[in-house]
């Protein structure tokens, strides 16, 4: 009797044992020397696909070689009796980029020699940081454009100033031009004749459009800086859409890699729209990052056509729908489906974070109470719609 | 109506500004008259009673709104304007003395027949209330 008491004892307590680690979100293997495996949990089953009863004997690394580089410590934490600990690290699976910690502690018991491996899924954790790291960057490009524009805008406003002065100063038009003309003995007639003949008129017009051009460049980046609490304001859709396309085309990288000159845009701009109540900032980055991703996706399509994206805004059942649609090559479901997915790019290490979307996203349904879809279809095109509340 | 009739003091103390946009003023047929420092124009604006006061925000001593409000103490027939680098919210005080949103002009000025328009505009709504 008593032994079989204690076989049941034993028996529950294993069962125990194994519901606590099979609940826990964490992968969890317990080898010995070498990273030969003895226990797994569920997670780690359904990690590495490889049931409890195979794993048993294998050595850790040949199951989940995403780690071997970690993996390969475990003799060193063993014999040191030191736990080591890895941050971030990056792992492939298909498509689907994920991020995990991994933990290797000593196994405490009297000559052991076993180690317990504890892997952990932190992507959601590393997105909330790359998000919170995103937005930085975007407050200091704006306290920098703030900065600036206070030191600029005096030079620039000399430029554009004083390049009208100098067209004023040649008028025939300003009495007291004729006369210090006079008094110097030339004709402004001539002068101005002299003046044409030289082009100089064109170059002092393209001072003043070069000035323009810069000012209206630090007037866009501002938006980025007025941040102080999200500011809600009623704003017409073609000047706002109209102000970030200008944003878009003085963008470097539009310019340079994705030859946003050469991209036809088409405005359909409903008459008459009423205005919608948006915090303009961000729905300017919901633009700039769907057109970014537009402008890229017509760069690398090799299509024949001419490269177009179409503009058009309208009132659809009491809400302000706004369509971005490119000719560009399309995208297939599987990508379509996960386009808004924080992380999720198609485009290499270092051109796309894989954020921008889903920034777009978060602004567009979380922040303005409105939704963001797209439908597309291979070889012919893309469509982002957005939806927001009218006033 | 007739400039040279039209007295503005400009206040700014960068003095590229302030001759560029006296050189247009001065082109327009207005009689100018420069300070680089509100308190400067504080001293002389009495003796010179400005039809228009044009004012920079941000000034090495006291700035734009200040100088504005103890000038109007001085001289309230004088119409004030700011010239300023960010948008600037017109403040409960300087709305008080009669300015307006349009009162307020964004740095750089692309066009300065903006001035100009502005200038008409607020020296006829002057001669209206006088009236």
């Amino acid at each position: 009797m008593p032994h079989r008491y204690a076989a049941e004892q034993i028996e529950q307590h294993k069962k125990a044992l194994v519901d606590i680690l099979d609940t826990l979100p964490s992968i969890i293997v317990r080898v010995g020397r070498g990273g030969c495996v003895d226990l797994v949990n569920r997670r780690f089953e359904q990690f590495s696909g490889v049931s409890a009863g195979n794993a048993m004997g294998m050595r850790v690394v040949a199951l989940i070689p995403q780690f071997a580089d970690q993996l390969g410590k475990v003799d060193l934490v063993i014999d040191s009796q030191a736990p080591m600990e890895f941050d971030k690290l990056l792992c492939r699976k298909g498509s689907r980029l994920s991020y995990y910690s991994l933990e290797i502690y000593p196994l405490k018991s009297e000559g052991a020699a076993m180690a317990v491996i504890r892997i952990d899924d932190i992507t959601e954790h590393v997105r909330i940081e790359e998000i919170m790291a995103h937005t930085e960057k975007m407050i200091t490009v704006g306290g920098l454009a703030a900065g600036m524009a206070h030191e600029i805008n005096n030079p620039l406003g000399a430029i554009m100033q004083n390049a009208q002065n100098i067209e004023r100063r040649v008028s025939s038009d300003i009495p007291a031009n004729l006369k210090a003309a006079g008094e110097v003995g030339v004709s402004l007639e001539l002068v101005r004749a002299y003046l044409e003949k030289r082009g100089i008129f064109e170059f002092i017009s393209h001072i003043r459009t070069a000035g323009v051009r810069a000012s209206n460049i630090i007037n866009n980046m501002l938006h980025f800086s007025r941040r102080s609490e999200p500011q809600v304001e009623a704003v017409d859709l073609s000047d706002m859409l109209d102000r970030t396309l200008e944003l878009v085309a003085s963008d470097y990288d539009m310019k340079k890699l994705y030859d946003f000159r050469n991209i036809t845009l088409v405005r359909e701009y409903a008459p008459g729209m009423p205005p919608v109540s948006m915090v303009v900032q961000e729905m300017e980055q919901v633009f700039m990052n769907i057109l970014k991703n537009a402008a890229q996706a017509l760069s690398g399509s090799g299509k024949e056509e001419p490269s177009r994206i179409t503009l058009r805004t309208c009132l659809d059942h009491g809400m302000a729908m706004i369509e971005i649609d490119d000719n560009g090559p399309g995208i297939d479901d599987a990508i379509r489906l996960r386009i808004f997915e924080p992380f999720f790019s198609t485009k290499e290490v270092g051109v796309g974070t894989g954020l921008g979307l889903s920034v777009a996203y978060a602004i567009v349904t979380k922040g303005h109470h409105g939704t963001l879809k797209v439908r597309s279809k291979p070889g012919q095109g893309t469509c982002f719609t957005i939806e927001l509340p009218v006033l | 109506m007739n400039f040279s009739e039209i007295s503005i003091l400009l206040v700014d103390d960068d003095e590229m500004i302030r001759n560029c946009i006296c050189a247009y003023l001065e082109d327009e047929g207005f009689l100018v008259h420069q300070a680089s420092s509100g308190e400067e124009a504080l001293d002389s604006i009495v003796a010179m009673k400005p039809t228009v006061c044009i004012s920079d925000m941000r000034l090495a001593g006291m700035n734009g709104e200040t100088f504005i409000r103890r000038a109007y103490l001085l001289c309230p027939e004088t119409s004030y304007m700011l010239h300023t680098g960010l948008d600037y919210p017109l403040s409960d005080e300087l709305r008080a003395i009669g300015m307006t949103p349009a009162d307020v002009l964004l740095k750089p000025l692309h066009e300065l027949s903006t001035l100009t328009r502005r200038i008409i505009a607020v020296v006829a709504s002057a001669g209206s209330r006088t009236r």
